[in-house]
């Protein structure tokens, strides 16, 4: 039995159309991501399950039992807040117990959980202090461990990092992670930065307009996107609508642009005049020769250099191609204004239809 | 975002509770305040003799200029008091923030209780000194300077003056503050002079709040009745003309001081309307990374700038030392006689203890009901705006633009007739301090609601606590500082309100204040100098609560 299920949701607010037709099945123990950018639905659907926001249509369920209409309070769902949340007139001890002091524990089963919750973010010894004289880090560790110990049913992230600094941020998330699978509570996470959403999810939503775009597992959101936006949002993405041209036998087909010629593969594209071909930045080659196979010819705009990689934006037919060289030598590097050229493997094309957006070919569902 | 946790709050039998606090919103609206300011409407357009509708007292009132000139005076001491209070205030507010001045917080403190003691305490005060036989005057002359009199305009905008310059020392002082130093460092850099800087950086980030405060002495001006009645002789302003003419019309409709008090509330809405506009218009919000630098003054210089600010707080707070060493005074009758004693608070304690009661009991029960009510309202106003809501909101600010005097009137006219017989009780006062300060009270509350981040409720919501376990347990708590702070400078100015009691007072519900003024009038300088201590004592012990234990800021003191 899945431990959230969500079927058919939908919620406006006013005439904003925030969800609709939300669909989902986390697994027990599961770290899933709802990730999008800002005003997708992904706070709205989080709140819903949290139950501050009240769905139009559809249903909730937690554990196999429907929740439409339990009460925020009795839902028995943790959540760690965005801006903290940490209540300013307790101390860090009392924060952590308000959730188990409400149940009416006793006074040593409180002193116990508290305890645990604060040895697993590592704030023992701070039970005093009050959250005045914390960082932002701390006192999100605070919120973290309010949020479990009174065991929840699922624990809600809602966007719990963005207040923080860069490097604090790749630290919390790591330990975000270690915690929840210690503890194996089911966990929805909700934020905007991609890379943030590849690193600690098990599986990801995809959100855009209130709508799933995609869910999977990071490795498949990245590698086989299935339309034009999850492709956009998630990783740097090169896009070329191109025109069809004849087969070229062997399951290919001919594509050009300008003076651009390539050859992509043939499935799905049978009856559209026009293609997107996208291709990853990393993913293209240096050209063998002059004239090669898919080869790219363009004027070099800019060079950022970025340590483990270098990274040239290209003008391309009058487009903007971004290459990623990896592990650059100083003789790698031309000039900006330099006339370069490289090839893009045929096998790491993704094709859109330029139309609906929607993935054709290879890895199409 | 979080609009719905008010919702979800409001769902099944909680519903009901906050309708109710909506309901009751509404009635006291319609009761207290559109009831009685009809009747003053209605009466102006009924004509004195016949009772019937006409425009006779309007006709009167703008061709007769014993009106007219009541009319300009009030403009002109509103005017005059505005100007002189920048005068004070502006040079204050630079010294005390940009340079360093010993005894900083002193000066706030003695220039705040300067502007929350009773108005009529400073213009009493100006008499016992400039008066006919005052001992400054009799100073001045015998070096040879005869002082104008100081019954009429020079002592109102004197008195006024001196009492509500703190508005545009704090305010404008509050603006320095938070003027990031590094705009004015910018402009430097950027190649401007300091004198430059000064005149296209830093006053027009001040010019808000300086304008603010500016109306806001324009309108405790226009609408005090206090100062002017004491101090004010023969020269009319609009509210002690209005008041003249009720006491006048005692046993005939109240025509004309309905009339008069319309045109005043008229001026007053202008304004409070004006000063909404302006607040909401131009207000600069600046991150405040880089406080502004205090600058070390040295020698002469710092010398001068010393006596400046010490000057002008201690010629406001003048008054209030000579009422208090008048009323240590020995006396017999209403004459002070050599040497010290206790003569005049005996006097107060064994013949009018039942007025310095009434003063302590009417108050701490209006204040009750104001952070009541106030509360619920403001939290009503801050978390839950439906369509009522939104019509409710500007009505409960209509005390603001009622001056006491008008608010006075109103409230006899209308409660000493069925439906609702009020005249004569303690009820009538203590309404009117409610209803005075209603507004302030569900603003602030309204404001600190707005403070605590609604995601601090749902915290506690999705832990497990039900909404009103939550309420109590967080919402309540976090607010409790301010309430407390604002229900105490409730009680400050309910203490020290005048101007709609004295219309409303009988001889059982006389409070200090009225007293003060009557001991005034019959020439009992010694009970008025006690009373006005006792007052004063009040206010001062209020501002050090209010400051030492809620840790609140002139911010509060202004806001009252």
């Amino acid at each position: 039995m899945a431990s959230i299920q969500i079927v058919d949701l939908e919620k406006h607010f006013g005439e904003v159309r925030a969800l609709s037709g939300i669909n989902l099945e986390i697994e027990k123990g599961e770290f899933f991501t709802l990730l999008g950018p800002s005003g997708c639905g992904k706070t709205t659907l989080l709140r819903t399950i949290a139950g501050f926001y009240h769905q139009d249509k559809g249903d909730v369920y937690i554990d196999g039992e429907l929740i439409n209409n339990v009460p925020a309070y009795q839902r028995n769902t943790g959540m760690v807040f965005q801006n903290y949340a940490v209540f300013p007139h307790m101390t860090v001890f009392e924060n952590v117990a308000y959730g188990l002091r409400v149940r009416k524990l006793s006074r040593d089963e409180v002193s116990t959980k508290v305890a645990a919750a604060l040895k697993s973010v590592h704030l023992e010894g701070y039970e005093q202090r009050t959250p005045d004289k914390l960082s932002g880090g701390q006192q999100q560790r605070v919120g973290l461990a309010r949020a479990m110990a009174i065991q929840p049913r699922v624990l809600l992230f809602d966007e719990p990092l963005s207040n923080l600094d860069a490097k604090l941020r790749i630290e919390m998330r790591e330990e975000i992670r270690a915690v929840q699978k210690s503890l194996g509570i089911t966990s929805i996470y909700v934020t905007h930065d991609q890379e943030e959403a590849l690193v600690i999810s098990d599986r990801i939503a995809v959100m855009n307009q209130g709508v799933i775009q995609q869910i999977g597992k990071p490795w498949e959101i990245y590698t086989n996107p299935q339309n034009t936006f999850v492709a956009y949002f998630v990783g740097k993405i090169n896009m070329l609508t191109m025109q069809l041209g004849e087969g070229a036998g062997q399951g290919l087909r001919h594509a050009t642009l300008g003076n651009l010629a390539f050859i992509i593969p043939a499935e799905g594209t049978e009856n559209i005049p026009e293609v997107i071909v996208a291709f990853r930045p990393e993913d293209v080659i240096e050209a063998a020769r002059e004239g090669s196979q898919n080869e790219i010819v363009g004027t070099l705009k800019t060079v950022s250099f970025m340590g483990s990689l270098a990274r040239f934006e290209l003008d391309v037919e009058g487009q903007e191609i971004t290459i990623d060289r990896h592990r650059p030598r100083e003789t790698d590097m031309p000039q900006r204004g330099a006339a370069v050229s490289f090839a893009v493997p045929t096998r790491s094309m993704l094709l859109f239809d330029p139309k609906t957006g929607h993935r054709i070919g290879k890895g199409a569902k | 975002m979080s609009t719905e946790v008010g919702t979800l709050r409001l769902r099944g039998r909680r519903t009901d509770v906050w309708s109710l606090v909506i309901f009751a919103g509404f009635a006291i609206v319609v009761v207290f305040l559109i009831y009685p300011l009809f009747d003053i409407f209605r009466y102006s357009f009924l004509d004195k003799v016949t009772a019937t509708f006409s425009l006779s007292n309007w006709k009167t009132f703008f061709s007769k200029a014993y009106y007219l000139r009541a009319f300009w005076h009030s403009i002109l001491i509103a005017l005059l008091t505005t100007f002189f209070s920048m005068v004070l205030g502006i040079p204050l507010a630079f010294f005390t923030t940009r340079y360093r001045i010993r005894g900083t917080n002193l000066l706030t403190t003695l220039s705040v209780l300067a502007l929350l003691s009773p108005t009529f305490i400073g213009a009493y005060s100006w008499i016992t000194m400039l008066g006919r036989n005052g001992f400054l005057r009799l100073l001045f002359q015998s070096i040879g300077i005869n002082l104008p009199p100081i019954y009429g305009a020079f002592g109102i905008v004197l008195a006024d003056s001196l009492q509500y310059y703190p508005f545009i020392s704090l305010m404008t002082a509050g603006a320095l503050m938070t003027i990031d130093r590094s705009l004015e460092e910018a402009s430097e850099n950027l190649g401007a002079r300091s004198v430059k800087t000064f005149f296209s950086v830093t006053l027009p980030m001040v010019l808000p709040s300086l304008t603010g405060g500016a109306l806001i002495v324009f309108m405790m001006s226009l609408s005090n009745f206090g100062t002017p009645m004491i101090i004010g002789g023969n020269y009319l302003v609009l509210p002690t003309l209005a008041y003249n003419l009720y006491t006048s019309e005692i046993s005939q409709t109240p025509g004309m001081a309905s009339t008069v008090s319309i045109i005043l509330m008229l001026c007053a809405s202008v304004v409070i309307v004006l000063q909404q506009w302006l607040s909401s218009r131009r207000k600069y919000a600046s991150m405040l990374v880089n406080r502004p630098v205090v600058k070390r003054l040295k020698g002469v210089k710092s010398f001068l700038a010393h006596l400046l600010c010490y000057f002008i707080v201690f010629f406001s707070t003048l008054p209030l030392a000579v009422i208090v060493y008048y009323s240590f005074r020995k006396t017999s009758g209403p004459v002070f006689k050599p040497g010290f004693s206790l003569d005049s608070y005996r006097q107060i304690f064994f013949d009018v203890p039942k007025t310095v009661m009434n003063s302590f009991l009417y108050s701490v029960i209006a204040v009750i009901l104001i952070a009541f009510v106030g509360t619920l309202l403001g939290f009503v106003i801050a978390r839950k705006r439906n369509a009522a809501v939104r019509v409710l909101d500007p009505l409960l600010m209509i005390p603001y633009m009622v001056p006491g005097t008008v608010l006075g009137i109103g409230f006899i006219v209308a409660f000493n007739r069925p439906p609702l017989i009020l005249s004569g009780t303690a009820i009538i006062i203590i309404l009117t301090y409610f209803i005075r300060r209603l507004p302030y009270s569900v603003r602030s509350a309204a404001s600190i609601l707005k403070q605590i981040d609604p995601a601090l409720e749902e915290a506690g919501i999705n832990l497990g606590s039900p909404p009103g376990r939550t309420f109590r347990t967080i919402t309540l708590p976090l607010m409790r500082g301010g309430i407390i702070s604002g229900a105490i400078m409730s009680w400050v100015t309910s203490m020290n309100e005048l101007s709609a009691s004295i219309l409303l007072y009988v001889g059982k519900t006389m409070t200090m204040p009225i007293k003060i003024y009557l001991s005034v009038a019959d020439g009992y300088f010694g009970t008025a100098s006690a009373m006005s201590t006792i007052l004063l004592v009040v206010t001062g012990v209020a501002m050090f609560i209010v400051n030492k234990y809620f840790n609140r800021g002139s911010e509060t003191f202004i806001a009252a």
